[in-house]
C-alpha cells in the first residue's frame, strides 16, 4: 500500500512543484516596493483620517497636478512606534510622516541621523518659511538653541508645522449666553446659569476610549498656564516641577470648581462618562443643558455633525470667548497645538511636497476647507470664528504647548487619569498629586 | 442525534397514547430550549444593536437607543456604508486581505499538524521540554518580538513583502495550534496505527492517510480561529508591509475617523463589513463538526 | 501589482503544502534506509523542525533577547540587575494591575470555559444547533475597536432623569433604577471589561470543545443509557471525563489569554478607574522607551506561565498512559 502511495504521491507532487515553478518564473517575481531615491513617488504617513484626509488630499491636488509626482499616503495611527522599530531595525522608513512628541525620541532620532533638517529640505524657501509662521512654532525662547517640543535641536529645525489649532476657549451658543464675556476666571465662575435659561455652568466630556482624560487635561493646563506662568508650566512637563508642589495643587483645585456636581451638566459622573466629541450637545438642546464648553477650535465640526438639522452656522449660531485671565500678569500665555511633518528619506520628491506644504497656497486650502488654523500667520479666514482664533494665536506672547502631549507616556497617562480620579472622588487630590510625584520620579528617568 | 434515543417510539398502535407522550417529551425539552434561547439572546443583542447603529444616522443615535428604531420611524440610512465603500481603493484592500490571510493560514496550519504528530507520536529525548517552552512562548508580548524580527526579515530582503506578513502571522500562531492540535492526536487510538504498522505503513502514510483525516474536525476549528485572527490583524500588517502600498482592509478603515474621533459612526459600517467574511468561513466549515466522522474509532 | 501578488499568494497555498508533503515523504525514505535505532534518534526532530524552527526564530529569540533586555538599561549601555523586576514589583501602580489581572484569570477563565463546554454540550441536543452556534460564535470575530463600539452602546450613560440611550442604563430606567456609570464606577468596571471579554470568548470554547465532543463515539453514550443512567448522568460522569483533555488546553490558552489581555481594557478605559491590567502597564512603559521595564514585565509572565505548563504536561503523560 504505501509503495504505490508513495510512488503516486512523490509523481503529483513533482508535477505540481514544476509547473508552479513556471508559473512562479513567468510572472517575474513581483513584489518589492518600487520609490529608491526617488523624484517621482513620495510615501507620507500621517493619523489624520475622515474630514482632515480629505483636506489633506485638497491640499495635495495641486501639487500633484503640478509636479505629477505621485503622493502615497497611508493612515497610520501608531506611526510613532512603527518608526521606532524601523529605525531600530534599520528598514525602510515613509518619506515623510509626523514627528514624535517625545523629546527623548527626537533627540535620539536626530542623533541617529533618522530625522533630516528642514533646512536641506527647504533650501532656499527655509527663511520664508520661519518668517512667515507663527514663531512660537519655529522659534526657542530667546536665548536658547534647542526646542525639542517644536524639534529644534542644535539651532536646526527638524519639522516643518503645517497646521495649528488653539485651545483653552470657551464655546456658548449665542441664542442662549446673551451676556458680555467674563473678563476673569473668578466672574466666569460667579455667572448664574438659571438667568439665561441653562441648567448648568459648564458641560465637560472627559472620556475618550484609550485617551480618556486628556480634555480634562487640556481645561487644567489653560488654568496653570495662566495662573502661575510659563516657566513653571514648562518646568512641569519637564519633570522639574513637583505636582505636590503648591502652585500645580492650586491649579488642581481651581479646576475641581469647574467639574463640581454643582457647575458640571449631569453632574460627575457624566462628565466622566461622556464623550468630548458629544460633550457639547447639550449646548443645543432645548432648554439648554449648559452655558459653556471649554474646548479647541477643532469642536467645531462635531457641534455641526451632531445636529445637522439645525444648520448651526460659526457665529451666528455658536461663538467663543477666550479663556478668562485667571492672573492678569501671565494673560499672553495661550494654549496651541501643532501638526508637523518631518523628513526621514531625504529624496527629491519628499523635498518638493515639504516646500509647497511651507507655502501660503498650499496652506489656505486647509484654511478654506475649514476646522483648523494653517500654520502661516498670514492665512485668511472666512470662517468668523477662525478668524478670531488667528488672532488670537497672532497677538499671543508664548504659544504653549499641551502639557500632557509632552510628557513621557507612562507620565501622561498617570496624569490623565489622575484628573478624572479627583473629579470622580475630589477628597482623594492630596494622595493622586503625591502618587504623582512617584511617577514623574520614576518617568523622566532613562533606565 | 443522540437525543433520539430517548424519544417515545411511535408506532401505528396507540398513536393516542404516544402523542401524550410526545408532548411530555416535548415540555421536559423545554427547559432546555429556554435556556439556550435566553443564553442566545444575551449573547446576540449587544451585537444586534451594532448592527442596526449601523444604518442610523448620527444625530439619531446620539437621541436614543437602537431599540427605538424597531418602531416607525425608522430613521434607516445606508449612510455609513457609503462611507466605507467609497474610500479609495477599499475593494482592492478586501482582495489583500484575503490574499494575506489565505496563505497564512494554511502554512501555519500544515507546519503546526507535523510538528504536533511528532510531539504527540514519538518519543524523544528533551520533547516535554521544547513542548512547554514553544507552548509557553504565547505568553510574549509580541511587541518585544517585532524588532529582532524586522532585522531578520531586513537581511532576507523580504521586508515590506506580503511573504513576510505570512512568515509572521505563522511565526505567531504556531504554538497555539501545536498545543491544540497535540492534544487532539495524541488522543486517537493506538490500534489503528499499530494495525497500519503491521500493514507496512511508514509514518508518512500514517500520517497523511490516518491521522491526518481523523483531526479534520480540530483542524476545522482551528481554521476558523487562524482565519480570523488574521484577517483582523493590524499591528503585524502595519509592522511587516512597512511602506508597502499592499494594505488590507484593517489598515484603510483607519481612513474613516478623524484623529480625534469624529466619524466613528462609520466604524460600525466597516465592523459588520469585516465580521461578515469570518463568519461566512464558520458558517460553511459547520459541516466538519459533525458526528460521525470519527465515531467508532475514538475508544471511549 | 494585484495580479503578482495573486500569482505568489497561489504559489504558496499550493506550493508550501506540496512542499511539505514531498519534505514528509522523500525524507520519510531516506530516514526508513537507516539502522532502526538511528530511525527513532533522528525521526521526531525531523519532523518537528519546521514548527520548532518557526517557533525559534519568533518567539524563542526574541525571549531570550528581552530578558537581556530587563537586566539592562534603556540606553542598552549597562547592566542594572534586577532593577526594573524591582520597579515593577515595588511600584505602587503594579498593585492594582496584579490584583485586576488576578480577577481576569479568574473569573474570566473560569466563566469562558464553562459558558464554552456548557453551550457546546447543550447546543448538541437540538436540531437548530448550527444557527444557535452562529449566535455564540457572533462576537468572535469582531475586533477590539468594534467591541469598544458595541460596548459603548450597551454601557452608554446619560445624567439622572435624561432619556437613556445605553441599552444596560435603559434597562435599568424600565426598573426605576438611577442609570449606572458602568465603566466609571469602580465596583461595575472590572466586572464590565471582564463581561466584555468573556463574551468575545465563549464562542472560541465552545467550538474547541464541540470538536472534541463530536469525536466521542456514540456507543459509548449508548451503553450508558442502556446501563439506565440519566442525561445529567451522562453528561456529568461520561462526557466530560472524556473532554477533559481538551477542556485542559482550552483552559489554558483562556488562562494565557487573561494574562496577555490588552486590546480590551486599552480601547475601552486604558486602564483608567482602577481597572489597569499587566499588559496595560507593560505597554505604556513600552511607549516611553522604558524598554528594560517593559522587558521585565514580559519576563514575569513567562516565568508564571511554567507552572501551567507542568500541568499540561501530566496530563498528556496521563492520555498516553491511557491510550
Amino acid at each position: 500500500m504505501s509503495d504505490v502511495f508513495t510512488r503516486l504521491a512523490s509523481r503529483a507532487i513533482a508535477a505540481g512543484l514544476g509547473t508552479l515553478m513556471l508559473i512562479a518564473c513567468s510572472s517575474g517575481g513581483g513584489g518589492g516596493t518600487g520609490g529608491g531615491a526617488s523624484s517621482t513617488d513620495v510615501t507620507v504617513w500621517t493619523a489624520w483620517g475622515g474630514a482632515e484626509l480629505k483636506a489633506f488630499q485638497d491640499v495635495l491636488k495641486p501639487f500633484k497636478d503640478q509636479t505629477g509626482i505621485n503622493v502615497h499616503l497611508t493612515t497610520n495611527r501608531d506611526s510613532t512606534n512603527q518608526l521606532a522599530n524601523g529605525i531600530a531595525a534599520g528598514t525602510d522608513l515613509p518619506d515623510i510622516a509626523p514627528g514624535p512628541t517625545d523629546p527623548n525620541l527626537v533627540k535620539s532620532w536626530v542623533s541617529k541621523g533618522a530625522l533630516k533638517p528642514m533646512e536641506t529640505a527647504l533650501g532656499d524657501q527655509f527663511q520664508a518659511y520661519i518668517d512667515n509662521t507663527y514663531p512660537a512654532l519655529t522659534t526657542p525662547p530667546s536665548g536658547q538653541q534647542d526646542n525639542p517640543y517644536i524639534l529644534v535641536i542644535g539651532g536646526k529645525h527638524y519639522a516643518l508645522m503645517v497646521k495649528t489649532q488653539v485651545k483653552g476657549l470657551i464655546w456658548y451658543n449665542k441664542k442662549v449666553f446673551t451676556g458680555t464675556a467674563p473678563t476673569s476666571f473668578d466672574q466666569m465662575l460667579q455667572i448664574n446659569p438659571s438667568q439665561y435659561g441653562a441648567k448648568s455652568l459648564f458641560c465637560a466630556g472627559f472620556e475618550s476610549g484609550a485617551a480618556s482624560g486628556w480634555p480634562a487635561s487640556d481645561q487644567i493646563d489653560n488654568i496653570i498656564m495662566r495662573q502661575s506662568g510659563d516657566q513653571v508650566y514648562t518646568n512641569w512637563i519637564q519633570g522639574k516641577q513637583k505636582f505636590t508642589s503648591p502652585e500645580i495643587k492650586l491649579g488642581y483645585q481651581t479646576f475641581l470648581q469647574e467639574v463640581s456636581d454643582q457647575n458640571v451638566y449631569g453632574g460627575r459622573n457624566t462628565a466622566l462618562s461622556t464623550n468630548f466629541g458629544k460633550a457639547g450637545d447639550p449646548l443645543f438642546k432645548n432648554p439648554a443643558g449648559c452655558l459653556f464648553l471649554e474646548q479647541a477650535t477643532f469642536i467645531t465640526s462635531f457641534f455641526q455633525q451632531d445636529f445637522p438639522s439645525l444648520n448651526l452656522k460659526a457665529g451666528t449660531d455658536f461663538d467663543f470667548f477666550a479663556h478668562p485671565s485667571v492672573n492678569s500678569q501671565y494673560d499672553g500665555n495661550i494654549n496651541g497645538f501643532y501638526d508637523n511633518f518631518s523628513m526621514y528619506n531625504d529624496t527629491p520628491a519628499a523635498r518638493k511636497l515639504l516646500t509647497y506644504l511651507s507655502t501660503k497656497d498650499a496652506q489656505q486650502i486647509w484654511a478654506n476647507d475649514g476646522g483648523t488654523l494653517g500654520a502661516i500667520k498670514t492665512l485668511t479666514y472666512t470662517d468668523p470664528v477662525f478668524k478670531r482664533a488667528a488672532d488670537i494665536a497672532n497677538s499671543a506672547k508664548n504659544l504653549l504647548v499641551t502639557a500632557g502631549d509632552f510628557m513621557p507616556a507612562d507620565m501622561q497617562k498617570a496624569f490623565w487619569q489622575s484628573l478624572l480620579n479627583v473629579t470622580k472622588n475630589p477628597g482623594s487630590l492630596d494622595s493622586e498629586l503625591a502618587h504623582l510625584d512617584q511617577v514623574q520620579k520614576a518617568a523622566y528617568t532613562t533606565s | 442525534m443522540s437525543a433520539e434515543a430517548t424519544r417515545p417510539r411511535e408506532s401505528a398502535v396507540g398513536k393516542g397514547v404516544s402523542a401524550l407522550d410526545n408532548l411530555g417529551y416535548r415540555l421536559q425539552r423545554l427547559p432546555l430550549h429556554l435556556v439556550i434561547i435566553i443564553f442566545c439572546a444575551i449573547w446576540v443583542v449587544p451585537t444586534i444593536g451594532m448592527i442596526i447603529n449601523s444604518f442610523r444616522s448620527l444625530q439619531d443615535m446620539g437621541n436614543a437607543g437602537w431599540w427605538t428604531t424597531l418602531f416607525p420611524p425608522h430613521g434607516f440610512t445606508l449612510a455609513s456604508y457609503q462611507a466605507v465603500l467609497e474610500i479609495d481603493g477599499v475593494p482592492q484592500s478586501i482582495l489583500s486581505s484575503i490574499l494575506i490571510t489565505i496563505p497564512a493560514t494554511v502554512i501555519q496550519l500544515t507546519i503546526a499538524t507535523m510538528g504536533a504528530y511528532a510531539f504527540a507520536w514519538m518519543r524523544f529525548p528533551g520533547r516535554n521540554i521544547f513542548f512547554i517552552v514553544i507552548v509557553a512562548l504565547m505568553v510574549v508580548p509580541i511587541q518585544m518580538t517585532l524588532i529582532p524580527v524586522l532585522q531578520l526579515f531586513h537581511l532576507l530582503g523580504i521586508q515590506g513583502t506580503i511573504v513576510a506578513v505570512w512568515l509572521a502571522h505563522s511565526g505567531y500562531g504556531l504554538p497555539f495550534e501545536v498545543f491544540l492540535l497535540r492534544n487532539y492526536l495524541g488522543g486517537l487510538p493506538r490500534e489503528i496505527f499499530e494495525s497500519a504498522e503491521v500493514d507496512g505503513a511508514g509514518h508518512a502514510v500514517r500520517f497523511l492517510r490516518i491521522a491526518v483525516p481523523m483531526t479534520i474536525p480540530a483542524i476545522a476549528s482551528l481554521v476558523i480561529f487562524v482565519f480570523l485572527g488574521i484577517w483582523n490583524d493590524l499591528l503585524v500588517a502595519l509592522t511587516f508591509l512597512g511602506t508597502s502600498q499592499f494594505r488590507p482592509f484593517t489598515v484603510m478603515i483607519a481612513q474613516l475617523v478623524t484623529s480625534f474621533g469624529g466619524g466613528w459612526q462609520f466604524l460600525t459600517a466597516a465592523a459588520v463589513l469585516q465580521m461578515a467574511l469570518p463568519l461566512a468561513v464558520f458558517i460553511f466549515l459547520q459541516r466538519y463538526f459533525v458526528r460521525g466522522i470519527t465515531s467508532g474509532s475514538v475508544k471511549g | 501589482m494585484a495580479l503578482d501578488q495573486i500569482i505568489t499568494a497561489v504559489v504558496a497555498v499550493i506550493g508550501v503544502p506540496l512542499v511539505l508533503l514531498a519534505y514528509i515523504i522523500v525524507g520519510e525514505q531516506v530516514i526508513e534506509r537507516l539502522s532502526d535505532r538511528l530511525q527513532t534518534w533522528i525521526r521526531p526532530y525531523f519532523w518537528a523542525l519546521p514548527a520548532v524552527g518557526f517557533a525559534t526564530v519568533f518567539m524563542l529569540y526574541p525571549m531570550a533577547r528581552t530578558v537581556i533586555f530587563s537586566l539592562r538599561n534603556n540606553d542598552d549601555n549597562a547592566w542594572v540587575g534586577f532593577a526594573n523586576y524591582n520597579y515593577f514589583f515595588t511600584f505602587p501602580d503594579t498593585l492594582t494591575a496584579l490584583r485586576n489581572s488576578l480577577l481576569w484569570l479568574v473569573f474570566y477563565t473560569f466563566f469562558a470555559v464553562a459558558f464554552g463546554l456548557i453551550a457546546a454540550i447543550l447546543l448538541d441536543r437540538v436540531r437548530y444547533e448550527a444557527l444557535a452556534k452562529v449566535a455564540i460564535f457572533l462576537p468572535v470575530p469582531i475586533s477590539a475597536v468594534a467591541a469598544s463600539i458595541i460596548w459603548k452602546f450597551m454601557f452608554e450613560y446619560q445624567p439622572v432623569g435624561a432619556t437613556q440611550t445605553g441599552t444596560l442604563n435603559a434597562l435599568l430606567g424600565v426598573a426605576h433604577h438611577d442609570p449606572v456609570a458602568w465603566l466609571v464606577d469602580s465596583t461595575t468596571n472590572n466586572a464590565a471589561l471582564i463581561f466584555v471579554g468573556i463574551w468575545t470568548a465563549v464562542g472560541f470554547c465552545m467550538v474547541i470543545i464541540s470538536a472534541s465532543l463530536k469525536a466521542i463515539s456514540t456507543e459509548v453514550l449508548e451503553a450508558a443509557r442502556i446501563d439506565g443512567a440519566n442525561e445529567f448522568q451522562i453528561v456529568w460522569l461520561v462526557v466530560t471525563p472524556l473532554l477533559w483533555p481538551t477542556i485542559t488546553v482550552v483552559g489554558t490558552t483562556m488562562l494565557i489569554n487573561a494574562l496577555k489581555t490588552f486590546d480590551i481594557v486599552y480601547v475601552m478605559t486604558n486602564g483608567a478607574y482602577d481597572t489597569d491590567v499587566i499588559a496595560t502597564r507593560m505597554f505604556s512603559q513600552l511607549q516611553s522607551n522604558h524598554i528594560g521595564r517593559a522587558a521585565a514585565v514580559g519576563v514575569v509572565l513567562f516565568i508564571a506561565i511554567v507552572p501551567l505548563m507542568l500541568v499540561n504536561i501530566r496530563r498528556f503523560q496521563q492520555q498516553e498512559e491511557q491510550r
